[in-house]
């Protein structure tokens, strides 16, 4: 569903590249998480997945991205919208504000695509009862919480049905319970509809719970591309400064301290813990 | 946090009326509160045209409150400048040098009503319309959607950035900047406040348009709409026979043909 061959990416004027000769797929229908430090490149990443670049920055760019069997160079902003739908941190960003409720908001991306009306009105229906939102439909999109308001936003993008979905860091300004709200409905929305997802997060736990597989970035280049129990409790995300879960952490330090000597797996979430620690007090 | 526009919600006939129409009444107010010469006319179109027309769409009391909370002002300064600074016989009271005259009084009566009508016409538009609705309107009928857009968003983001001013403002106090004191010292304690307050604006214009990309805004060809207006030819003929009366007050007024 995504294919990149050999693809970089300079912003203009920079003599780096943010993006450089990064190759890999993601099949339809997966979900893909994406780490890597700060300045790694992640969010220039999702920005050319959703054809931003090179439409919407300039830059120079090599090699080949297609997303949805489009060649994203070759298209434009208007044919690439309701196929490949973009969401990013900020909720509060998303809204379009010229909305007054959170319908409307909805509706928007369906009014700009020309969508007849008794199908918006379906559509919106759907989703806003997809993403919880159902009772919410007549409020002002200000005023939700943050968990609300992202769901908002990716309810406004998911409406349109997009076949790939690209989100970058969505729940970096939530709380826990936002956070969980969000990814229950990517999780939702990946079973149903074969989304075919690719998330920026730092969060690892939530990678570790949710994603198929996780790409790792570091100065725009791929290090890693692999199931999250391997990549993700892999040492060498720690090197390139991403921090590894709390579970990962306290076994590296229990075996640093001998406490630990046959395992050399190490866990990820909660559950890998318990199990972890279970073997080795045998 | 609700939305930061004055409509109120009322189900009433004025309501449901098409966006449209209603902009042709409130265009009626105006005109009339320019072009009739006699004071009292003037002011019978506020309380014989407005007030009933804000009862009727069960928004009195706002519409009150607003346009008497916004008048006084006007009513205030005019006085006082037509009163003592305009020319007339009729002195109506002697201090030292300045003398109140009736005349000024009387200009002042009459700038003041004018105004009041234009504001409480505008006022009651806004209480009894959506914006949303009424950008739609006037978009199908030729506005250019991005200034309808700009106009909509302005209405909503702009007590945004008043709060985000503040939230600025009371951390840089936090760590000890003047925000009182002579206005020299204020001045330059704007300065880190305006900078982070630009940057951060800056930056969320760009995370704005894309937003607005991802959901087609700038994608050619044909638009849909989920709210329809309703509209009706006796609304239609209304706003016709709107336009024809302000077309004839404006060319009396210019004509001279009504005096006082
Ligand atoms: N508009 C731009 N113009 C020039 N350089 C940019 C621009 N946006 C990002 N960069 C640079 O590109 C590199 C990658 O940035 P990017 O924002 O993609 O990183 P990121 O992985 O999303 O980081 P973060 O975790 O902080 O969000 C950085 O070195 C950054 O300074
Ligand atoms: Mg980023």
């Amino acid at each position: 569903m995504i294919r990149l061959e050999r693809f970089s990416f300079t912003y203009p004027g920079e003599d780096q590249p943010a993006l450089s000769d990064l190759s890999f797929e993601v099949p339809a229908g997966q979900f893909y998480g994406l780490v890597g430090p700060n300045g790694a490149g992640k969010s220039t990443l999702c920005y050319a997945l959703a054809g931003m670049i090179p439409h919407y920055f300039k830059g120079t760019l090599s090699g080949s991205l297609t997303v949805a069997e489009i060649d994203i160079a070759q298209s434009s902003l208007g044919e690439l919208a309701g196929t490949i739908g973009l969401v990013f941190q900020n909720p509060f960003n998303q809204i379009s504000g010229s909305r007054f409720s959170v319908r409307g908001e909805v509706a928007l991306g369906l009014e700009n695509l020309g969508v007849p009306r008794d199908q918006i009105t379906d559509q919106v229906d759907e989703t806003l009862e997809q993403s919880g939102l159902a009772d919410l439909g007549e409020r002002s999109p200000f005023a939700l919480s943050g968990g609300q308001q992202q769901r908002l936003a990716i309810a406004s993008i998911l409406v349109m049905q997009p076949a790939v979905l690209i989100l970058d860091e969505p729940t970096s300004q939530l709380d826990p319970v936002g956070t969980s709200e969000v990814y229950a409905l990517l999780h939702q929305l990946v079973g149903q509809h074969e989304t075919t997802v690719l998330i920026a997060e730092h969060k690892l736990e939530r990678l570790a719970e949710f994603t198929d597989n996780v790409l790792v970035l570091n100065q725009g280049r791929l290090l890693a591309n692999g199931p999250p129990k391997t990549v993700l409790t892999d040492p060498l995300i720690e090197e390139i400064g991403v921090q590894p879960t709390r579970y990962t952490q306290a076994a590296r330090q229990a075996r640093a301290r001998g406490l630990i000597l046959k395992k050399d797996e190490f866990p990820l979430t909660l559950q890998d813990a318990q199990e972890f620690f279970d073997d080795a007090a045998v | 946090m609700s939305t930061p526009t004055l409509y109120l919600p009322r189900d009433s006939r004025l309501h449901h009326l098409h966006p449209l129409t209603k902009l042709a009444l409130i265009g009626l107010a105006i005109v009339a509160g320019a072009t009739l010469p006699v004071t009292l006319w003037v002011i019978a179109v506020y309380l014989l045209i407005l007030m009933p027309l804000a009862a009727w769409g069960k928004v009195l009391p706002a519409f009150l409150r607003s346009s008497l909370l916004l008048i006084w002002p006007f009513a205030l300064s005019l006085t006082l400048i037509q009163g003592f600074f305009a020319p007339g016989e009729h002195i109506l009271l002697q201090l030292g040098p300045l003398s109140l005259k009736l005349e000024g009084i009387q200009l002042a009566a009459d700038y003041t009503a004018r105004i009041l009508v234009w504001l409480s016409a505008v006022i009651l538009l806004m209480l009894i319309t959506r914006p949303d609705q009424l950008m739609l309107a006037l978009t199908e009928r030729g506005l250019p959607r991005q200034i309808g857009y700009i106009i909509l968003t302005a209405l909503q983001i702009i007590p945004r950035f008043q709060q985000r001013a503040e939230t600025i403002l009371d951390s840089q106090r936090a760590r000890g900047l003047e925000t009182e004191g002579n206005l020299v010292k204020r001045l330059r304690a704007l300065v880190p406040l305006v900078a982070p307050l630009i940057l951060s604006s800056i930056l969320e214009l760009d995370e704005r348009a894309i937003a607005l990309e991802a959901r087609g805004f700038t994608r050619a060809g044909p638009r849909t709409s989920l709210t329809t207006l309703k509209d009706t030819a006796p609304q239609s003929a209304f706003r016709w026979l709107s336009l024809i009366v302000m077309l004839l007050l404006i060319l009396a007024r210019a004509a001279g043909w009504m005096t006082a």
